[in-house]
């Protein structure tokens, strides 16, 4: 796909976000107790925590929604709370509950958003169709939004956080309802605006999905932030793999023979194993390869941010 | 961006451009006129308006065989002029009593909020929407006013005010709808105290007025002025008028004595009327000779009399209808003294519209983000 549009424009994301100590409260209820944040340009950060650990908070709180009660926040280089204006010309913010005017058509809901922004005229049209075809909404563009899938409606959210071409891009569980195909799609959308330089924050509970998309992961619980990791390196570094073969006893015979501490096959005959990384899982094939042992698969068990999450809440215990 | 100082949440809270205010107006009337049945509810509004000028119309005629049809015309125009008020008052709120806390449980206020757009744009849009409908009921209404103007009876300046004035009038009843959906979190209570705040100043101040007016009652020595047969005599002691005829054979007059009376002490409490958008209708629009038997004439005599308090001679005798003659020196003054006073009506409108400012004010302020606090039980998104 032609994601022209976005390379097209201007992004300065100054210096992305970055949060220090961030608290919110609600009356008695500590939504975030103590969040630290950094989304550095030109990455995609995943914001990643189990239900109610305050991710929608700490958002609220970048797109200039809530105030915090304390902490520094920085957007695009601006303060949210002392300079709010500043932070939404340049930021696009997608929200978790999608709520839409449901009697204005696709069309007419970012076209109003266009002009709330204050695009010029003369270009909100072209812009409104570029982002219709964008999010594949086109044939759906003069239909009311009442009408719409909710995977319709999550894609008509992001062609809003994106109608002002933003530096900073704030999504609030953005995947959830989507299929397959408009997840993939999605991927491909915020991958390329992050290589056009934008900082971009992605905010779920569901691992899987962000495996592909970030670069990044920032780990929160309890509104503290415990862990950040770099995905590359976590891919990098020491983990579980599953390597399966079609004869699963010439396998642990094999693996016995290497040296190789593996676990008891399971009932697809899949053996699970250590290794260091990437370069040790393709010596390894070589190896199993050389002593005629059919493989089938050998790939990293669970998802990269899956095993970061497990191996994180590991060291908690 | 320089022009940007560190106050919270910004300096541009109370500004507007017009830009934005089409933006917020048009995405209002698109978003909740689409989806009202307002086509169906403007008919049933003409069809009620004209039913009731028809039946006015028709109750008249026969009423006032012998009457001029002029005067039938002022009478039926300041009915349906009230009419309309007091109904416009009660469809206007529909609009904006809502349009705050209703967007905020749609999830769609904070998506207005993260633009560029201003509060005071997002509530002056929101206020214009509200009051461009309320104008359409009016203009709907207007063939019913023009009715009752046609008939003859009203200067055409009379027409104009009182056109001018209902429409400022739906635009304050608009704005504290807006004021109070942008309070309350829930549309239900803001319609309520919406429609709560409206009928305190049209019902709820007038019956207050009555209320209080036995607390400004008390009793003082005055001139009376009252009918007694031409023998009697005045008892000071017995403060009564003593007459020795058994049967009144002796024509009755009308003598002066000085004596306790109760005086209502009107002038001093008559300004919690001046608010009432029914009375600042009827002050605003006097006939040419400051009289006239139509509702809003008397409406305005009735207040002016009240604000001018009870007068220094209490005349009873202004009771006994054959006596007129008698008295129309005295009445005659009396109408003078109201003739002369200031107008209230600039007291109540300037009233109302402190009221409907003080509410947008309070909606611009309730809009601002970032919040530090949020109306309980809401969440932003
Ligand atoms: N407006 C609010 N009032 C009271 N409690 C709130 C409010 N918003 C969020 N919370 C509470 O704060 C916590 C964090 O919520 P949230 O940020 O939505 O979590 P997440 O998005 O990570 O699931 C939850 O326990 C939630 O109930
Ligand atoms: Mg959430």
């Amino acid at each position: 796909m032609d994601y022209a549009l976005i390379e097209s424009n201007d992004l300065d994301a100054g210096t992305g976000v970055v949060a220090r100590g961030v608290r919110r409260t609600f009356g008695d209820v500590v939504a975030v107790d103590s969040m630290d944040l950094d989304v550095p340009p030109g990455r995609v950060t995943a914001l990643v925590g189990p239900n109610g650990s305050g991710k929608t908070t700490l958002l609220l709180v970048l797109a200039t929604l809530l105030a915090p009660d304390a902490g520094t926040v920085t957007v695009a280089g601006a303060d949210p709370r002392t300079d709010p204006w500043e932070v939404r010309r340049r930021t696009g913010w997608m929200p978790d509950a999608f709520g839409t005017w449901e009697t204005l058509t696709c069309r007419e809901v970012l076209e109003t958003v266009a002009a709330a922004y204050r695009l010029p005229r003369a270009g909100i049209r072209a812009r409104v169709d570029e982002l219709l075809e964008l999010v594949h909404l086109a044939d759906l563009a003069d239909r009311p939004t009442q009408v719409l899938s909710r995977g319709q409606k999550q894609r008509l959210g992001l062609a809003r956080a994106l109608v002002h071409s933003p530096a900073v891009l704030l999504l609030d569980e953005p995947a959830s309802g989507l299929d397959p195909r408009s997840r993939i799609e999605l991927r491909g959308i915020v991958r390329d605006l992050a290589t056009a330089g934008a900082a971009v924050l992605v905010s779920s509970h569901v691992l899987a999905e962000l495996d592909t998309l970030a670069d990044r992961a920032v780990f929160v619980s309890g509104g503290c932030t415990v862990s950040v990791r770099d995905l590359d390196v976590a891919s990098a570094g020491p983990r579980t793999w599953t390597v399966r073969a079609l004869d699963a006893g010439a396998l642990e015979r094999a693996l016995d023979a290497l040296g190789r501490v593996h676990g008891d096959p399971g009932v697809d005959g899949a053996v699970e194993l250590e290794l260091t990384g990437d370069d040790d899982a393709a010596s390894l094939l070589s190896a199993l390869v050389h002593d005629d042992v059919p493989v089938v698969s050998l790939r990293p068990s669970g998802g990269v941010l899956e095993q970061a999450y497990l191996s994180l809440t590991k060291e908690r215990q | 961006m320089s022009e940007i100082v560190d106050t919270p949440p910004g300096p541009r809270t109370w500004q507007v451009s017009w830009t934005g205010l089409r933006t917020v107006a048009v995405l209002e009337l698109r978003q909740r006129v689409r989806s009202t049945r307002w086509i169906t509810i403007l008919v049933i509004w003409a069809l009620l308006l004209g039913a009731m000028t028809t039946l006015l119309h028709l109750a008249f005629r026969r009423l006032g065989q012998g009457g001029e049809s002029e005067e039938v015309g002022a009478i039926i125009f300041g009915l349906i002029v009230y009419l309309v008020l007091s109904l416009g008052s009660l469809i206007s709120p529909a609009l904006s009593a809502t349009s705050v806390n209703g967007d905020r449980s749609a999830g769609v206020l904070a998506t207005l909020q993260t633009t560029l757009l201003t509060p005071a744009e997002i509530a002056l849009g929101k206020l214009g929407a509200a009051w461009l409908t309320a104008l359409a009921f009016l203009a709907v209404a207007l063939p019913f006013l023009g009715w009752g103007f046609l008939d003859g009876g009203t200067p055409p300046g009379r027409f104009l005010i009182t056109l001018t004035l209902l429409a400022v009038m739906l635009l304050v009843v608009c704005a504290v709808g807006l004021g109070w959906s942008a309070i309350t979190s829930r549309t239900t209570s803001s319609a309520v105290l919406t429609y709560l705040t409206i009928t305190f100043v049209g019902v709820g101040l007038p019956v207050l007025f009555f209320m209080l007016a036995p607390l400004v009652t008390t009793t003082e020595r005055r001139t009376v002025r009252d009918m007694v047969s031409q023998s009697a005599v005045w008892d000071p002691r017995g403060q009564v008028w003593m007459s020795n005829e058994m049967n009144g054979d002796s024509p009755m007059v009308c003598r002066e004595s000085f004596q306790e009376t109760t005086v209502t002490h009107s002038e001093r409490i008559w300004w919690l009327l001046a608010g009432n958008p029914f009375v600042v209708l009827a002050d605003a629009s006097p006939m040419p000779d400051g009289n006239g038997d139509d509702i809003l004439s008397s409406i305005r005599t009735n207040v002016r009399d009240l604000r001018l308090g009870a007068p220094a001679v209490q005349d009873r005798c202004a009771d006994w209808g054959r006596m007129r003659a008698e008295n129309a020196a005295q009445q005659e003054k009396r109408q003078k003294q109201r003739q002369a006073l200031n107008a209230t009506w600039p007291y109540g409108l300037a009233v109302n519209l402190l009221l409907g400012t003080t509410f947008t004010a309070v909606a611009i302020r309730r809009l601002r983000a970032p919040a530090a606090k949020l109306p309980r039980g809401t969440r932003v998104a």
